[in-house]
C-alpha cells in the first residue's frame, strides 16, 4: 500500500483537481449539450501539441492557445452559421489533428511518443501540470459562482434569457474557452480520446441523483474522483493502462446507471 | 384617453429573400386581450419575436409602450413555446420561476425577489410545485410554472406563444381562467381556436398580412353556441386574402 501511495503521490492530487474540473466543467458541459463541440476542440486541440513540438516551445501553451482558438471559432460559427454546424465541428475536428500529425513529422529527430498525447497517463504528470490545473479549476469555479444563475437560465431556455438581456453570446464563448481549458489541463492525464467519457459520465451519473444543478456539480467531485482512483488501484494490481482501467471502469458505472433508470 | 401598448407601423420582415410579414400596421392598446392565430408558417411566432426584439424588422417600425422593444424588456413577460425547453437540466420550479428576475448585471436574488417568488406561487396555485424538479412535472404543471416566470416580472405586456400546446384539456381550461383574471395587456399565439370563446377582445390573423378582426365576441353570440371553429377560420382566410 506505502508503495502504492509513493507511485501515485501526484496521481491523487491530478486526480483530485481533475474531478473538480469534471464536476463543475463537465456538468456545464452536459446540461448545455455541448459535448459534441468539445469532442471538437479535444481532438482538434492536438494542432497545438504537434505545433508546440515542432518550434520547440511548451506544449501546454500551445496546446493552450490552439484549443482557445478553436473554442473561439466554434462559438462564433454556433451564432453566425448554423446550417451545418455539425459538418463544420467535424472538419475542425480532423484539421486540428492532421495539423498535429504533420507538424510532428515535420519535427526532425522526434521521438516521443504520440500516444501518451491522445490516451495520457496520469501516473507521469508532473508538477507544471498540477499548477496550471489548479488554476485552470479556479478559473472554472469563480465564473460558475459569478454566473450561476444566468448560465442555468441559458442552458434551459436561451430564448427567454435572451429576452431578459443576459449576455447569452459571451457566455457561451466564455463556457467554450473554459472547456477549451479544461480539455487541455487533462491531456497528460486522460488524454485527448478520452477525456469527453470521463468529463461526461460522472455528471451523467450525478444528474440522476441529484435535484438541482448545484447538487449534479457537487455530486459529480466524488464520483469521478472515484472511479479515477478505482481505477488507478485495479491498474496497479492488474498491471494494466490507467487510463483505458479508468475509462471502463467509468462506462461501467455510467451502463449500470443507465439500467437503474433508462430515461 | 386609451394608451397603445403596442404600436406597429408599415412593418416587413424576411428572412431570406421572400417576405414572412408585410405591411403589417396595428395597434394594441392598454390591457387588450389580443389572440393571434393564422396557419403554420403564417409568421405569428416571427411577429412576437420581433415584439420582443428578438429580431429587427427589415422594414418599418415597432414600439411596445412608446420604446423600442428592446428597451422596453422590462415590461414584457413572456412564456415561449414548449419546444424550446432543455429537460436534461435538474432544475427546481423556483428556480426557473426566479429566472424571470434576471437581466443583464444581476447575478443573485434577494429578499425582493423572494417575495415575489412565494406571491406569484400562491395567486397561480403552484405553491406545492416550488421544491420539484421542472422535469417530473406534466404539461400543464410546467406551463404554470412558466408563467409565473413570465409574471414575476410583474409586465405590462404579457406575450404568450402556445400556452396550451401539448397540456390537456382541463390544463388548458385552467391556463385561460388564470390568463383572464390577469388585468395586463395580453398577447397570445394559439392554434386552440377555443381561446377565441375566453374573452379575448380582438382577433389577429396572420398569414404574411395581418386581418384584424374586431367583433369575434359578436360572431360567437350570434352563431348561438354552435361555434364552428373551422367556418371561422377559413371566414378569416378569406377575409385576409381579400
Amino acid at each position: 500500500m506505502g508503495e502504492m501511495i509513493q507511485l501515485f503521490g501526484h496521481s491523487f492530487i491530478a486526480a483530485a483537481l481533475l474531478s473538480l474540473a469534471i464536476g463543475v466543467v463537465g456538468s456545464l458541459m452536459l446540461v448545455n449539450r455541448y459535448n459534441y463541440l468539445a469532442a471538437s476542440i479535444a481532438h482538434g486541440s492536438y494542432g497545438g501539441v504537434g505545433m508546440a513540438i515542432y518550434l520547440g516551445s511548451s506544449i501546454l501553451l500551445g496546446a493552450t492557445l490552439f484549443a482557445v482558438a478553436l473554442a473561439l471559432l466554434l462559438a462564433y460559427m454556433t451564432y453566425h452559421r448554423h446550417r451545418h454546424l455539425d459538418i463544420f465541428i467535424g472538419v475542425l475536428w480532423a484539421v486540428g489533428m492532421s495539423v498535429g500529425i504533420i507538424f510532428t513529422d515535420l519535427t526532425p529527430g522526434y521521438t516521443t511518443d504520440l500516444m501518451s498525447y491522445l490516451f495520457g497517463d496520469i501516473l507521469m504528470i508532473p508538477s507544471s501540470d498540477l499548477w496550471y490545473m489548479a488554476v485552470v479549476d479556479l478559473l472554472a469555479i469563480s465564473f460558475v459562482a459569478l454566473f450561476y444563475h444566468q448560465l442555468l437560465a441559458i442552458a434551459y431556455d436561451k430564448e427567454f434569457a435572451l429576452t431578459r438581456g443576459l449576455p447569452v453570446a459571451s457566455l457561451h464563448t466564455t463556457t467554450l474557452v473554459l472547456i477549451a481549458l479544461t480539455v487541455v489541463m487533462s491531456i497528460r492525464s486522460i488524454g485527448l480520446i478520452l477525456v469527453i467519457a470521463l468529463f461526461s459520465i460522472p455528471p451523467y451519473i450525478a444528474e440522476r441523483f441529484a435535484k438541482n444543478f448545484f447538487g449534479m456539480m457537487v455530486l459529480s467531485i466524488p464520483i469521478a474522483f472515484g472511479i479515477i482512483v478505482a481505477g488507478l488501484m485495479i491498474a496497479y494490481y492488474l498491471d494494466i493502462s490507467a487510463t483505458a482501467a479508468i475509462i471502463l471502469l467509468a462506462a461501467l458505472c455510467f451502463v449500470l446507471t443507465f439500467f437503474k433508470d433508462p430515461r | 384617453m386609451r394608451l397603445p401598448a403596442v404600436e406597429v407601423k408599415e412593418l416587413y420582415f424576411r428572412y431570406d429573400k421572400e417576405y414572412v410579414l408585410e405591411k403589417i400596421t396595428a395597434t394594441i392598446w392598454d390591457k387588450e386581450y389580443i389572440a393571434i392565430i393564422g396557419p403554420n408558417g403564417g409568421g405569428k411566432s416571427t411577429f412576437v419575436r420581433l415584439l420582443l426584439g428578438l429580431l429587427q424588422p427589415t422594414k418599418g417600425k415597432i414600439s411596445v409602450y412608446g420604446r423600442p422593444p428592446l428597451e422596453a424588456r422590462r415590461l414584457v413577460g413572456y412564456l415561449p413555446q414548449n419546444v424550446n425547453f432543455n429537460l436534461d437540466i435538474p432544475l427546481l420550479a423556483r428556480e426557473v420561476i426566479l429566472q424571470g428576475r434576471l437581466e443583464s448585471g444581476k447575478y443573485r436574488f434577494g429578499s425582493e425577489d423572494m417575495k415575489l417568488l412565494y406571491q406569484i406561487a400562491k395567486e397561480l396555485n403552484i405553491e406545492n410545485l416550488l421544491d420539484r424538479k421542472i422535469s417530473d412535472l406534466s404539461g400543464g404543471e410546467r406551463q404554470r410554472v412558466l408563467l409565473a416566470r413570465a409574471l414575476i416580472t410583474k409586465p405590462k405586456l404579457l406575450i404568450l406563444d402556445e400556452p396550451t400546446a401539448s397540456v390537456d384539456i382541463a390544463s388548458q381550461k385552467r391556463i385561460y381562467q388564470i390568463l383572464k383574471t390577469l388585468s395586463m395587456t395580453k398577447i397570445v399565439i394559439s392554434h386552440d381556436i377555443n381561446i377565441l370563446l375566453e374573452g379575448v377582445d380582438r382577433v389577429f390573423y396572420l398569414n404574411r398580412k395581418l386581418f384584424i378582426h374586431e367583433n369575434i365576441q359578436f360572431d360567437i353570440q350570434n352563431k348561438e353556441g354552435h361555434f364552428c371553429e373551422m367556418e371561422l377560420f377559413e371566414e378569416l382566410r378569406r377575409r385576409c386574402d381579400g
